[in-house]
């Protein structure tokens, strides 16, 4: 049975020369994933046609549900980020945007206000920032509605020299989670 | 020569069909009994042999081909979310792999024929095998998202399969001339439990939108196969066990597959072998549980265009565009149930034979003495190549191997060899095969030179194993 001994000499030896250069395996809780994830929020368009057409100074008023924020998933993760608008307006109307976050008991959390002037106009865009830099972070996990309210300041006659005038309010959402 | 044809139609066949673990050290080493399961028509002398159950045949690897475990937990100083940044994130390829591969012998044996040349086995032994390629895109999605960039996240990076699965087996192994032997195994598989993930397509991309500033774009067609892990997830733990053991025993999802060889002397020194392994499938019904997304959807956010939407004011525009998109790429699940091919492997290997005769010790006219040989003679050397190929997901993975090996005396022998592929360009291993009576012994590992820092590894492999072995009495 010397045979098995050389064998059993073989395998320990290979245990016993084998060595490993010290690690720190509690390095791996300093692992920190904080993806930034973006999408469009909300689209808005009116034409010049709808804004005429309308009886009221208001064009527009609308609450929408908007809960993706809200959801714990996102709510519990959510580090910092921004809200981009970009407001574009070829009609020949002086017009007030009013974009207005409410959360689940419709209190209002919070305001953007654009005011905007009739064509040719510059395009506005604007980047409001959320977390530490920014609004309080609570705005953005407890938005549950938006509410949009456009407002005409130019009466209902007048009308654009421009191909098919509106008004569009784009804006798109940017924000930092932590997944771990 | 008219086994010429015959290789030629293995090799093209198994060049069709090639999809485990490379055991480079046991092929074609003929004084060991697992060696016929790596190839049937390995030309074995014994007369019988048995493996200790549980103990006849144990193997393990484990190969990581982008980073070691050292690369990251070393002790260097070095931010731990650096080094995934720069180890990891920035350089691993979507080729680049981890896997892993156990198989352990429940019973192996074997007996001559009363026609000599004829040699059977049969036996039963488990094997788990798992691969998981580097799902880049998804991964650069989870550490850094998908803002300020328009790049297309491949949803087909992911890629993955492995099972447990209890293989039941017989084999016949043929001397067909002095020049040919043909051998072929019969498969039945028991799989406990099986997963894969690998025909995924599809990708996730943000561009310029149409309307609103952003457009996000989701195009899939993934699904994930599952069998096994339901049943086995909700047993208590007291019944796992014999729930396991019920699986390995037919009760779980059965299949058929078959092993191929054939050695062929080409003359007296030179000798060359092949063999196809796991040409077979499994049918998953006992237990599947699939999850599918297919289809496209894109989204721009919530879209209020007047007047259209001035008709529906009180619609929950959030609500549809959810809905729309759940319409569009639905994630769904089944229990349809699947087939599953076996990972085939494909060994070949050419052998130069040299130095001094030995005696056979299979019952035959042959040998260094013999008049007229019924069996090719043996040598105490023999140096040679080697190739493996393996079908894996991303296709045929191959390495390469240089040998040599010595017999020494009766006290058995020893198998050196180099090998190269993708997770190592210095693969040296070393097998060793003791001989004491009718006792056999073997032991053999992989990537010595890894053994200097073990952590620091890409590739760690190792097989042994324990029989008893009777050559009878020659004649």
């Amino acid at each position: 049975m010397k045979s098995f001994a050389v064998i059993y000499a073989i395998a320990a030896s290979l245990v016993f020369f084998s060595c490993t250069e010290p690690v720190d395996s509690a390095q791996v809780e300093d692992l920190s994933v904080t993806p930034t994830l973006e999408a469009s929020l909300l689209f808005v368009e009116a034409s010049e046609n709808v804004i005429n057409s309308s009886t009221d100074t208001n064009v527009f008023s609308n609450e929408f549900n908007f809960d993706a924020f809200s959801n714990e998933l996102f709510a519990e993760r959510v580090i910092d980020g921004s809200i981009t608008y970009v407001i574009t307006n070829t009609t020949s109307k002086d017009l007030e945007i009013e974009v207005e976050f409410l959360d689940a008991t419709l209190n209002l959390i919070d305001t953007e206000f654009f005011n905007i002037q009739a064509a040719p106009s510059t395009v506005i865009k604007r980047e409001i920032f959320y977390g530490p830099s920014g609004r309080n972070l609570d705005i953005i996990r407890n938005l549950t509605e938006i509410r949009v309210t456009a407002v005409n300041l130019s009466g209902t006659t007048s009308t654009s020299i421009e191909n098919d005038p509106l008004i569009k309010l784009q804006s798109s959402a940017k924000f930092r989670v932590r997944v771990r | 020569m008219k086994t010429r044809p015959l290789i030629f139609i293995f090799l093209l066949f198994a060049c069709l069909f090639v999809k485990g673990q490379n055991k480079q050290l046991l092929y074609d080493f003929s004084d060991i009994p697992q060696s016929l399961l790596m190839n049937p028509a390995t030309d074995v002398d014994f007369k019988w042999f048995g493996g200790l159950p549980m103990l006849s045949g144990q193997s393990f690897y484990f190969g990581s081909s982008g980073v070691s475990v050292y690369d990251l937990l070393a002790n260097d100083g070095v931010d731990f979310n650096t080094k995934v940044r720069e180890r990891v994130l920035n350089s691993m390829k979507i080729s680049d792999e981890l896997s892993g591969n156990f198989q352990t012998e429940i019973l192996n044996f074997g007996w001559r024929g009363k026609n000599n040349n004829n040699f059977y086995s049969l036996g039963v032994y488990l094997e788990g095998d798992a691969i998981g390629y580097w799902f880049k895109d998804y991964a650069l999605l989870a550490f850094d998202g998908n803002a300020d960039t328009f790049r297309r996240f491949d949803l087909g990076h992911l890629k993955t399969r492995g099972g447990v699965v209890a293989v039941y087996h017989f084999g016949v192994n043929k001397r067909i001339s002095n020049e040919l032997l043909l051998g072929a195994r019969a498969k039945i598989y028991s799989s406990i439990v099986d997963f894969s993930s690998t025909q995924n397509k599809g990708y996730l991309q943000n561009t310029v939108g149409e309307n609103n500033l952003l457009r996000t774009t989701l195009d899939a067609d993934l699904e994930m196969r599952t069998s096994g892990l339901n049943v086995l997830r909700a047993a208590e733990e007291e019944e796992l066990a014999s729930l396991i053991t019920k699986r390995a025993l037919f009760g779980g999802d059965l299949g058929v597959g078959f092993d191929f060889g054939l050695t062929h002397q080409i003359n007296d020194q030179l000798v060359f072998t092949a063999s196809l392994l796991d040409l077979g499938f499994i049918y998953h019904s006992s237990d599947p549980k699939n999850w599918t997304i297919n289809g496209s959807a894109s989204s721009e956010g919530v879209e209020i265009i007047l007047p259209a939407d001035l008709l529906n004011p009180d619609e929950d525009f959030y609500q549809r565009l959810i809905d729309g998109i759940e319409e569009l790429a639905p994630f769904e699940e089944n229990l349809d149930s699947y087939f599953a091919f076996r990972p085939t492997k494909l060994n070949a290997s050419i052998r130069y034979n040299f130095g001094e005769q030995i005696e056979r010790e299979i019952d035959c006219n042959c040998g260094p003495y013999a008049t007229a040989n019924s069996a090719p003679p043996k040598y105490a050397n023999g140096i040679g190549a080697q190739l493996y190929a393996i079908n894996r997901p991303r296709g045929p993975q191959t390495a390469l191997t240089a040998f040599y090996s010595r017999r020494i005396g009766k006290l058995g022998a020893i198998k050196t060899t180099y090998t190269v592929d993708k997770f190592s360009q210095t693969n040296v291993g070393l097998g060793v095969n003791v001989q004491a009576g009718p006792v056999n012994m073997y032991f053999m590992a992989d990537n010595l030179f890894a053994y200097q820092n073990a952590l620091d590894t890409n590739y760690v492999s190792f097989q042994l194993g324990l029989n008893i072995i009777s050559w009878g009495s020659k004649q």
